[in-house]
């Protein structure tokens, strides 16, 4: 109750003074003329007044003055800038197109927002990345990649190529949210982690928040990555593809009702199944290994005061042994989205959406003997929010978000010589709701503060309620009592305040110091204990036994530019400390266990690091240097507690992503006006792993032993790795009379074939069988997820 | 799921191992107990060794001087082992120790100190049969082959616990992915299956070895062929000695390449063997554990190879 009255109190406090009464408004949408896409964050700058605006993520500017006559500069990088002279004197509608200037249209663009975004923005831990840029690195197998792409960006980490998902500011891969138009995705892998779900051919803007995270967003501890899928074009109809090595994409995109509504439809395939079948007869028996995706949107410009998207996302990875074994995951979502003015000045936005997570194995020969496992997560979602832009110097947002769960942990049977055991576990139902306001004011010239307050509260239906004993940390806890409930009995139900507070204090024209603190919890926790995160595992929410996260940021940066914006730098520092951070007691059977929460032990955890990022934004040589000095630790009772073995109590330890330096340059070098050359190398200190100290025979089985049962007491070598890019445009479209244009990407993968270790693991010397009598071998082994270099040809085309 | 992981590493051929040698933290040396005892009339033997240090590849060092005892907890009776240059041992006379259902405690005294472990002795089902099918080549096999299976069921009521134990033509299938036990008719104490015949999994996965063919890459040999014989043996464990298998398999089962992606972080297996004394610090790891033994096997014969083959064709 007394967070309620804290927070409204709180609330309150936000509202802006009334604007006087002779001040008007002016307010459109930005978009880029050829394809009508509008252009988010894009600057609206008085020059009168030296100051402006930023379009929102829908293209919307709003900005009210007092009766005048005023110089408008509308531009946005890479885009001509336009000025337009307004006599202010009632309420003004502007709706702005930018054309793309043709100097620009050959240098890579970085970051898409005005040239000075880094430093005058009081956002800070953020990073952009235009899907323009994307397109230009070297990529595995020549499959340009968001997710791949981000990693080159500082405090991004994964814990090895071709792994699932991504570490921000040394968080778990489940503490990311992934958006695409809102809708949370819950596992972004194709093929366990080689390639990322989202197509790039339908992304339009990637944005990632490692810190001072909005209020709008929660649920997640570490970050919040936010996908936007194009709108597509509203004037003309355009057909783009690519074939690559794996993949093979198309997208087709178009008006329906010309400058007023369009839609996109974009569809990708990998192949290698199809290419292989003529070529053996492995596959004729139902073997198969492939993946798709189709992403869909459309938006209807109702009129001057309305808009309406619609936007969904399909698609499956199938990995099959024959035709009826084999793995399966997929995601599906589905989102509506109505923006909608209210006057001139209060923007808002009503999104409604679903989101569908579901994977499973099977295996068994035949009818009369199978297994069969299928779990998933579903998500509803209703999320208004309005944004009042009272007057230049303050906007406020405000809104709410109500999340329906479903969760199927298991819908398992076994069929053992034709009899069919159920080994289901109960579906689990909960609701999550937040309301939350936010803040942007500026005091005076020199200061910029955005701050405001989430509060979120999480409500866990089950039908049995589990209770536990306690017992020596890292032991099974014993099971105390199992009540049966109704089907929409709470379990559980909990509520956070969240704040959060970004200042940025401007020093002079090209350099400001920013701060920032962040509070977030979770609700719902990816149970992994292997060492790469994987498709297929659960969500489990948040019950009696499982406490939410909460996790708490601190940051501070400074960042200047150089030569006219032309060089940018930044330096930030952030130090985090999380509670409830899970882990496992040793030996663990998080399968289909409805007692999973038994096994689970909870911890602090700390991350802190220094960042530091220069890029250069022009000229023939664009390109960035991206370094990360980090540390991040675990101290859970159960796990490494060394000589207390009395009360077990655990000792910090670093967790599995742990990565001291992580160094990444990327480069572009335009040959000529057809040929770009690109180039990005990365280095990372190696994880941490555990050796064993020694091995211990038990019924002719080399068992390894580590005393003092420390964890992660070793790294494996570090990782380095160079890659380029050869892009020549127009090879065959674009030259003559041919319209449209394309592109020829070679590319090379691990240009040094240097074989990087994912792990190091232990084993009985297993090749040969042992022989009874004989002392057993022992051994180390170092594995390379991908130990050779990989060349690739992809050809990209537009027309 | 072992034949999934094949079929990955057979996908995925970017992945390669590399043998290294890593030098690893002092090896604390404590003193680990082997005492699985069974009811089959043979020498029983406890093995009281010295850790060393894990690339060490001799016999580990035998501790000397031990009284080691076992006593029947239902009944009283007490047998003590009698020390030899490799093992302790008791040699089983006309009428059996171990009784179904009775629990027994190990005591061991070792340079005066304690130490104590528990467990019980679990009824133990027939082997049926043992059967041989014909299968036609897939990924894995480039010829048809044969595999075996044996037909058995799980005793009725929840908790019990085996380890079954194959021979191929008298050789030990002692691979650690050849471990193979069952809670009741299945994998795991939270999926049930009881009172059923075994898991096909259990009852074919594990008798059937995958050795490598020598001189195909990415290929296996027949696990099979006409004259191969299966021996089989269905020990009762200890609900707990599961367990400690469950982290045998985890700990040493690596096969490496793409099923890297799958394996959880290296831990200690859990031991049932405790000082007496609280104070005592002495660092003591291993197992012991009672079994009930049952038997069975089977010959794939030229006829049984050919009736196996016609209800293939069928």
């Amino acid at each position: 109750m007394k967070s309620f009255v804290l927070g409204g109190l709180f609330f309150l406090s936000l509202l802006p003074g009334f604007a006087q009464s002779n001040s008007f408004t002016i307010s459109g949408y930005l978009t880029d003329e050829t394809n009508g896409e509008v252009l988010i964050g894009s600057t609206v700058r008085v020059e009168q007044i030296n100051s402006g605006t930023v379009s929102n993520v829908y293209g919307f500017y709003s900005i009210t003055l007092e009766e005048g006559v005023y110089d408008l500069h509308f531009s946005f990088v890479g885009y001509r800038e336009i000025q337009k002279k307004v006599k202010l004197d009632k309420d003004l509608r502007l709706d702005i197109s930018l054309m793309l200037s043709d100097t620009e249209l050959e240098t890579v663009v970085i970051q898409s927002d005005r040239m000075d975004e880094n430093v005058s923005s009081v956002e800070m831990s953020t990073a952009k990345m235009d899907i323009k840029t994307i397109e230009k690195m070297p990529a595995f197998v020549g499959e340009v990649d968001v997710l791949k792409s981000i990693q080159l960006l500082p405090g991004v980490s994964s814990v090895g190529e071709g792994t699932s998902g991504f570490n921000v500011r040394g968080g778990t891969v489940g503490q990311n949210l992934v958006l695409l138009d809102e809708a949370p995705v819950y596992q972004s892998s194709h093929l366990f982690g080689f390639f990322s779900v989202f197509n790039p051919d339908a992304v339009k803007d990637v944005k990632l928040y490692k810190g001072g995270i909005p209020t709008r967003f929660g649920g997640r501890l570490s970050s919040v990555l936010d996908i936007r899928m194009k709108e597509g074009n509203n004037q003309d109809y355009d057909v783009a593809g690519g074939i690559g090595t794996v993949f093979s994409r198309l997208s087709l995109e178009g008006p329906i009702k010309k400058g007023k509504s369009s839609f996109i439809l974009a569809g990708r395939r990998s192949y290698a199944d199809v290419l292989a079948r003529p070529f053996t007869d492995a596959l004729d028996n139902g073997a198969g290994m492939y993946f798709y995706d189709l992403t869909a949107k459309t938006n209807f410009e109702l009129n001057e005061k309305n808009k309406l998207f619609v936007s969904g996302y399909l698609g499956r990875d199938v990995f099959n042994f024959d035709e009826s074994q084999g793995f399966n995951w997929g995601n599906k979502t589905a989102t509506i989205r109505w923006n909608h003015l209210y006057g001139s000045k209060l923007f808002s936005n009503f999104s409604a959406f679903y989101s569908d997570y579901n994977y499973g194995f099977s295996f068994g020969t035949n009818e009369s003997d199978k297994f069969d496992w299928q779990a998933a997560i579903s998500t509803w979602n209703f999320k208004p929010e309005f944004t009042w832009f009272a007057n230049p110097s303050h906007e406020l947002t405000f809104g709410g978000e109500l999340i329906a769960y479903r969760f199927r942990p298991a819908d398992a049977t076994i069929i053992n010589n034709g009899e069919l055991s159920n080994i289901s576990l109960d579906h689990r139902k909960a609701v999550e709701g937040a309301l939350y306001v936010s803040s942007e004011q500026k005091f005076g010239d020199k200061v910029v503060a955005q701050y405001g307050l989430r509060f979120s509260y999480f409500n866990h239906f089950g039908e049995k309620t589990y209770t536990y004993g306690d017992t020596l940390p890292g032991i099974e806890r014993p099971l105390i009592g199992v009540t049966e409930n109704g089907s929409w009995n709470s379990v559980a139900q909990y509520n956070n305040l969240e704040p959060r507070i970004s200042v940025k204090y401007s020093l002079n024209e090209s350099s400001s110091l920013k701060a920032s603190y962040n509070r977030m919890s979770q609700y719902l926790h990816q149970i992994s204990n292997t060492t790469a995160s994987l498709p297929i595992d659960i969500w489990q929410p948040s019950d009696n036994n499982i406490l939410p996260q909460t996790g708490n940021q601190g940051a501070l940066g400074f960042f200047k530019n150089f030569f006219g914006n032309r060089f940018e730098t930044s330096a930030e520092v952030y130090y985090k400390w999380n509670q409830n951070q899970m882990d496992y007691i040793d030996g663990a059977e998080l399968f289909i266990n409805e007692f999973m929460a038994s096994q689970l032990l909870s911890g602090k955890g700390r991350a802190y690091g220094l960042e530091l990022y220069a890029k250069k934004n022009q000229g023939r040589f664009t390109g960035w240097i991206s370094y990360t000095l980090g540390k991040t630790e675990l101290k859970v009772d159960g796990i490494n507690y060394g000589d207390n073995e009395s009360t077990r109590e655990g000792n910090w330890y670093p967790t599995r992503y742990d990565q001291r330096h992580n160094l990444k340059l990327a480069g572009f070098y335009e040959l000529n006006k057809r040929v770009t050359l690109s180039a990005n190398f990365s280095y990372l200190s190696g994880t941490p792993t555990t050796f064993p100290t020694d091995r211990i025979i038990v019924q002719d089985k080399v068992i390894p032993y580590i005393d003092g049962s420390d964890r992660n007491n070793y790294r494996i070598p570090n990782f380095h790795r160079l890659d380029i890019a050869l892009t020549i445009d127009n090879v065959w479209r674009g030259k003559k009379q041919r319209k449209g244009t394309d592109n020829l990407v070679v590319s090379v993968y691990n240009l040094y074939g240097r074989k990087n270790p994912f792990s190091i693991y232990f084993s009985q010397g297993t090749s040969t069988r042992p022989q009874m009598g004989e002392p057993l071998a022992t051994s180390a082994h170092q594995m390379s997820l991908i130990g050779t270099l990989i060349p690739s040809v992809t050809y990209n085309f537009k027309f | 799921m072992k034949k999934l992981i094949v079929f990955f590493l057979a996908c995925l051929n970017f992945a390669c191992d590399t043998e290294i040698n890593p030098t690893l933290n002092p090896a604390a040396e404590v003193m680990v107990v082997d005492a699985w005892l069974n009811d089959k009339n043979e020498t029983q033997k406890i093995f009281l060794t010295i850790s060393q240090p894990y690339f060490d590849q001799s016999s580990p060092e035998m501790v000397e001087g031990a009284s080691v005892s076992v006593k029947d907890l239902s009944s009283g009776e007490t047998i003590t082992f009698v020390e030899t240059d490799a093992y302790y041992g008791w040699e089983p006379g006309d009428e059996a120790f171990l009784v179904v259902g009775h629990q027994y405690q190990l005591l061991l005294e070792v340079d005066g100190k304690a130490y104590t472990a528990n467990a019980g002795l679990g009824e133990v089902p027939e082997v049926d049969s043992v059967q041989f099918t014909y299968n036609p080549k897939d990924i894995n096999f480039k010829e048809p082959y044969f595999t075996a299976e044996f037909m058995a069921n799980d005793i009725p009521g929840r908790g019990d616990a085996y380890w079954i134990k194959a021979w191929k033509n008298g050789v030990y299938l002692s691979k650690p992915s050849e471990i193979n036990i069952a809670y009741d008719a299945g994998f795991s104490s939270t999926q049930t299956m009881d009172g059923v015949l075994f898991n096909q999994i259990i009852r074919k996965d594990f008798v059937n070895p995958w050795d490598e063919n020598p001189e195909k890459e990415n290929s296996f040999l027949p696990p099979y062929v006409v004259g191969d014989s299966l021996y089989l043996e269905i020990h009762s464990i200890d609900p707990m000695a599961f367990e400690f298998l469950s982290g045998v398999i985890l700990q040493t089962n690596r096969p490496g390449g793409f099923s890297e992606l799958f394996a959880t972080p290296l831990s200690n297996v859990i031991s049932n063997i405790y000082p007496v004394s609280e104070e005592s610090s002495t660092k003591v790891q291993g197992f012991f554990n009672v079994s009930a033994v049952t038997s069975g096997g089977g010959k794939l014969t030229a006829a049984i190879a050919e009736t196996a083959m016609n209800a293939a064709d069928d």
